[in-house]
């Protein structure tokens, strides 16, 4: 497995960014993770930055590119000198159709896992029942040893015969817009719409936050983000100061602005989801004073985002003047992550927010919510939970100290 | 046996996928992006679900996930403890098993690893009805067969 570790780790891709301009038409990107480096889960993506107009030939070869690092700057005005291109950058994977006999489906799947594949599905064809030998369709990862993997599968096996496979290589498209053809306009609650972008809002009357949520999470689906807006839709009065930390696709951010807030601010440590936010407050028409977006660092890339703001110690500054007056600022703080995340930065979650300000939490099962309301009653008062099919939000009001 | 009604209550099944994810950091991008793209599968959805559940674990931990696709394009799956095999390479500090198992030892491991990795796979689902014992025995005998000595003090 490490020789496929290391090409994994050598083929860090870079985003692509897209920032829509009124005269061009809006093109779907394609987006790309990094790939994450497998010992550090929060590695900022590296990003190259492209001549204006100009296309970026695809990647042939991890060899061949040079890593250039250029790290996603905070203000939305900067954006705008990060000129961008239609070149979309296409990660790809081989995708290998093995045939093999019914009853050795599964133990052949699991053994392939074992040996390299990322993934294996068989599809269920009941309508097949006379014949005996079925596909498996299993995705590897670009330059994996696709022969090696499958005998070695086998021999684990024991199978007495050698399986015959086609490899086809799949590129990212491909599966980008099945995904895509999923969402449909959301209603979360009275008047309040979530549209994808490419579809027509049914109300047009009602708020609707048209949304391109990319690989960003946040497509007002998942009933997280549906308690996390209905708690909005409580709590804004107007005139607040919106802080969502953890902002993914910018869906709260934006639903905050439409329903009064003064000022929303998202923070997110993937930069893809900044990117994506960013998008997402234009085609929402949302003026870039009242909702901005940055990226922060995360724990584990601290010192990687240290290193790098000491060649440029002006971004440091920025960074620190800004962010960190907005310590203690904000009137409503939402953070829909994980578990485990809201258990580390509680307080750091917390000291965004002003005495007796509201904050937020969601993204955890119903059975997490225990743990959740030990660490924050350190923090807040009157903490009250929701639940919509088995996830949870809690709330309460932050204590003075 | 399934009564001809549970069948029919059933929903039709598209496919049956199975994956390894790194607990706590299932994201939209290969391996999860296109396995379950092909079958129209919301993506997000399973990545939040998946992440969720999987916070007790260490992170980066490779977990096995089996989803169950049906043709509503909805979805249920099961996430199983990482195998035996991982655990051990993980509790003997090794890369691989030994090439000749039974004939050279790769590297030894503590009784009371054993017992920890016991106590992790019981809470899998096909493992409910075993117990601790018997669960122990099938360790040990996977240990002998990647060439890892099992002994009872280091």
């Amino acid at each position: 497995m490490l020789p496929c570790r290391l090409r994994l780790r050598l083929l860090k891709r870079s985003l692509s960014l897209q920032i829509p301009r009124p005269s061009l038409p809006l093109v779907i990107t394609t987006r790309l993770t990094a790939v994450k480096n497998l010992s550090s889960l929060f590695a900022p993506s590296p990003q190259r930055s492209f001549a204006k107009g100009s296309r970026l030939p695809p990647l042939l070869g991890h060899a061949q590119r040079r890593r250039e690092r250029r790290f996603f700057c905070a203000r939305t005005m900067e954006m705008d000198d990060a000129t961008s291109s239609n070149a979309s950058l296409f990660s790809s994977y081989l995708s290998v159709r093995i045939r093999c006999m019914k009853r050795d489906v599964d133990t052949l799947s699991e053994a392939l896992l074992c040996f390299g594949a990322s993934s294996a599905s068989v599809d269920e064809l009941s309508n097949c029942e006379e014949l005996d030998e079925i596909w498996i369709t299993s995705i590897f990862p670009d330059g994996q040893d696709v022969d090696a993997c499958v005998s070695a599968a086998t021999g684990s096996i024991g199978l007495n015969y050698k399986p015959n496979y086609e490899i086809s290589v799949g590129e990212q498209c491909d599966w980008v817009t099945n995904v895509q053809e999923v969402f449909h306009p959301t209603e979360v609650t009275d008047g309040l719409w979530i549209v994808p972008r490419w579809r027509n809002p049914p109300d047009l009357q009602a708020t609707n936050i048209i949304l391109d949520p990319g690989m960003a999470f946040g497509t007002g689906e998942h009933p997280t983000t549906k308690l996390c807006l209905l708690l909005l839709h409580r709590l804004i009065k107007g005139g607040e100061h919106f802080l969502d930390y953890g902002t993914g696709s910018g869906i709260l951010g934006i639903a905050a602005v439409k329903m009064g807030v003064t000022l929303s601010v998202g923070i997110d440590i993937d930069p893809q989801a900044v990117a994506s936010a960013r998008q997402n407050i234009a085609l929402n028409d949302i003026d870039s004073n009242r909702m901005l977006v940055y990226l922060v660092p995360s724990k584990a890339s601290l010192p990687y985002f240290n290193s790098r703001t000491q060649e440029n110690p002006e971004e440091k500054t920025l960074y620190d003047l800004e962010l960190g007056a907005a310590k203690e600022n904000f009137d409503i703080v939402i953070a829909n992550i994980l578990l485990n995340p809201l258990m580390e930065l509680a307080e750091d979650i917390v000291t965004y927010g002003k005495p007796d300000a509201i904050i937020g939490l969601s993204g955890v099962l119903s059975e997490q919510v225990q743990q959740i309301k030990e660490i924050y009653s350190l923090y807040l008062d009157n903490i009250s939970v929701f639940e919509m099919e088995g996830w949870a939000c809690l709330y309460g009001t932050k204590r003075k100290m | 046996m399934t009564t001809l009604k549970d069948v029919v209550a059933r929903r039709p099944i598209a496919a049956t996928i199975r994956l390894t994810v790194p607990a706590g950091g299932a994201r939209p991008a290969p391996p999860v992006g296109p396995a379950l793209g092909q079958y129209r599968l919301n993506l997000m959805a399973f990545c939040k679900d998946f992440n969720a559940r999987t916070q007790k674990y260490k992170p980066d931990t490779p977990m096995a996930v089996t989803i169950t696709a049906y043709k509503d394009n909805t979805f249920e799956f099961t996430v199983k403890s990482p195998s035996v095999t991982w655990f051990l390479k993980k509790a003997a500090g090794i890369e691989s098993g030994s090439s000749r198992p039974g004939h050279v030892v790769v590297s030894s491991i503590m009784l009371r690893h054993v017992y920890e990795i016991a106590k992790v796979k019981q809470s899998d689902p096909f493992c409910q009805h075993m117990s601790i014992e018997a669960i122990c025995k099938s360790i040990i005998g996977t240990a002998n067969s990647m060439g890892i000595q099992v002994v009872k003090d280091l």
